[in-house]
């Protein structure tokens, strides 16, 4: 595997909007937004920036508009259809646009009215749309949002492997409790296992509402450059080890029509990204995962081997990835309290973690001073943290992971 | 083109739709049908152009018993298509063909999705649903000429081990 890009690579800018339900905007004035303050965060201007990255599900606004209301000249742009692990992937993608000298910088953003225009969840303009191709297998049935689309891959595991309603509960309780301490945060209230019991059924047996993330008004943007241009920039670069994805099952399908349900994408793309970043699970200070769902969590902590298939039911509950645990999973509250991103939100997270500056209510926590108390209301630096991983869910089938080490 | 009506949702099966046009035709017959293929002769549940397994582009429609297991399901208790509201909580169900179980490897099978319904199409309820049981199936039959396939309990003994959430 070729791995001479290992580091090369930096995350030097890193920009998001306020996190709402009523942004009140456009996508577009949104994702000038984002790519402004990830420029103003890495220090710099509209001729540094050259290339630009997008994804999108026909829900937010082209390159073009924000370049233009940016001044940016890129020499290289494109507009990826994606959604979920799309992240990871564009950070890789972006580095191979450097490497072919197609561009210097990058910006990677993300804009989506996910709450006020086209919700994630299947509701408006989704269910209202008329069904063909693929959809007429599934939406004749009922079957059209993201946790339906995923639930014979949960119900199949948890029937074959023990699974409870209350073990995904735990993955919740410790997410929010991580936004509790998190200023950005939509749902900045700690829940406990019996308010996530207590939340109305979606689908059973796998889904209260609790167990579902938000659906959020916001864009984000982090920025690409090679770790010699980030020498030169405002912040301490957080080098790129390894992007991996967006990696499949065998044939991409939900595993609905063939395969193991329970193997997800992270089975295949697990042993691609540890290799290219030449780290080890015990090398990682605290990660990122996909939480469109708690089920998703469990999956990916179970495909990427940080515990084996079976596992992630006491894994979850056994505090390692909690603040202060040895692993701490998704410390900004994730897509199940602090925001749905579409999964960048939870590698700027793991920027700030690495550059150790997180924005927690630590009383000097702008000048990288932290408490480490992790009660509400207070810290939410994992200390020393040198190394993160993010794991990015696309569908079960689908995933990205990204790994960082600060500079 | 034909455009249906099905549970207040449009469906829009064009006459280009080489996927799925064939496969409501032969429901509209109550046959359910899976795609061959010429090569290798496998077959496929979802019906796309090529063969997963060879990958040639030459294929049949292929006939099959509408008998299988209950492999996954979901209990829909909270919808957001507008039609469906008064049916909840209903169970979606995938369905693993008795045709190719566990061929060409030990995960694999022709599995597909549907309601689980009583004799008369109703939502079957949720304490009868559970992994392992026996389905058949049952065409809908709509007045605009489009028939849907859907599932009922056979009643035949279940396959191996039953697994269901406690309701």
């Amino acid at each position: 595997m070729e791995t001479s890009l290992r580091g090369k690579y930096a995350i030097v800018g890193i920009g998001e909007t306020e996190y709402s339900r009523g942004s009140g905007r456009s996508t577009r004035a949104m994702g000038a937004e984002a790519l402004r303050r990830a420029m103003d965060d890495a220090g710099l201007n509209s001729d540094d920036v050259d290339g630009m990255l997008s994804y999108h599900g026909g829900d937010s606004t082209p390159s073009t508009s924000i370049m233009y209301d940016l001044g940016l000249k890129p020499n290289f742009y494109m507009d990826c259809s994606g959604g979920g692990s799309s992240t990871e992937a564009l950070i890789g993608l972006a580095m191979g646009a450097i490497e072919a000298g197609m561009c210097d910088t990058v910006a990677v953003f993300r804009s989506m009215n996910g709450y006020s225009s086209i919700r994630i969840g299947g509701t408006g303009a989704r269910a209202a749309s008329g069904i063909s191709g693929l959809d007429l297998m599934k939406r004749p049935y009922g079957l059209i949002s993201a946790v339906q689309n995923f639930a014979f891959n949960f119900t199949k595991h948890m029937s074959e492997y023990g699974v409870k309603s209350e073990d995904l509960a735990h993955i919740k309780v410790a997410h929010s409790n991580h936004a509790s301490n998190n200023p950005k945060a939509l749902m900045k209230q700690r829940v406990t296992v019996q308010d996530v019991m207590d939340s109305r059924w979606i689908i059973r047996p796998v889904a209260h509402l609790l167990d579902c993330c938000l659906e959020t008004d916001n864009a984000t943007c982090v920025i690409v450059t090679s770790a010699e241009r980030a020498k030169d920039l405002r912040q301490k670069p957080i080098h790129i080890l390894g992007a991996q994805g967006r990696g499949t099952k065998p044939g991409g399908d939900f595993h609905v029509q063939h395969g193991n349900l329970g193997r997800v994408a992270g089975h295949y793309v697990g042993p691609r990204i540890f290799e290219l970043a030449g780290v080890k699970h015990e090398d990682i200070d605290v990660t990122g995962c996909y939480d469109a769902f708690t089920y998703t969590v469990l999956l990916q902590l179970e495909s990427y081997g940080w515990c084996k298939p079976g596992e992630g039911k006491d894994y979850v509950k056994s505090g390692v990835i909690n603040l202060g645990g040895e692993i701490p999973n998704n410390t900004s509250g994730g897509h199940l309290c602090e925001a749905y991103t579409h999964g960048m939100n939870m590698v700027i997270e793991n920027v700030r973690q690495l550059r150790g500056t997180i924005d927690d209510y630590c009383p000097n926590a702008a000048n990288g001073e932290h408490t480490y108390d992790y009660s509400e209301g207070g810290c939410r630096q994992v200390k020393d943290a040198e190394t993160s991983m993010n794991m990015g869910w696309g569908t079960p089938a689908v995933g990205s992971a990204l790994i960082m080490r600060r500079g | 083109m034909a455009v249906y009506e099905y549970r207040g949702q449009r469906l829009d099966i064009p006459d280009n739709d080489s996927e799925y046009r064939g496969y409501f035709e032969a429901a509209g017959e109550h046959k359910l049908v899976v795609k061959k293929c010429r090569a290798c002769g496998l077959l496929r549940g979802e019906p796309g152009p090529g063969c997963p397994w060879c990958p040639s582009l030459e294929w049949d429609w292929q006939e099959v018993t509408g008998k299988g297991t209950i492999y996954s399901y979901q209990i829909v208790a909270h919808t957001v298509i507008p039609a469906f509201r008064d049916m909840a909580p209903f169970a979606i169900v995938l369905v693993e063909l008795d045709e190719q179980s566990g061929q060409p490897t030990p995960d694999d099978g022709l599995r597909i999705t549907a309601n689980l319904v009583t004799s008369d199409l109703g939502p079957e309820k949720e304490e009868n649903v559970a992994i392992g049981k026996r389905v058949e199936v049952i065409f809908d039959d709509e007045p605009e000429g489009i028939s849907i396939p859907q599932f009922k309990l056979s009643g035949e003994p279940p396959k191996g081990d039953t697994w269901q959430h406690s309701v």
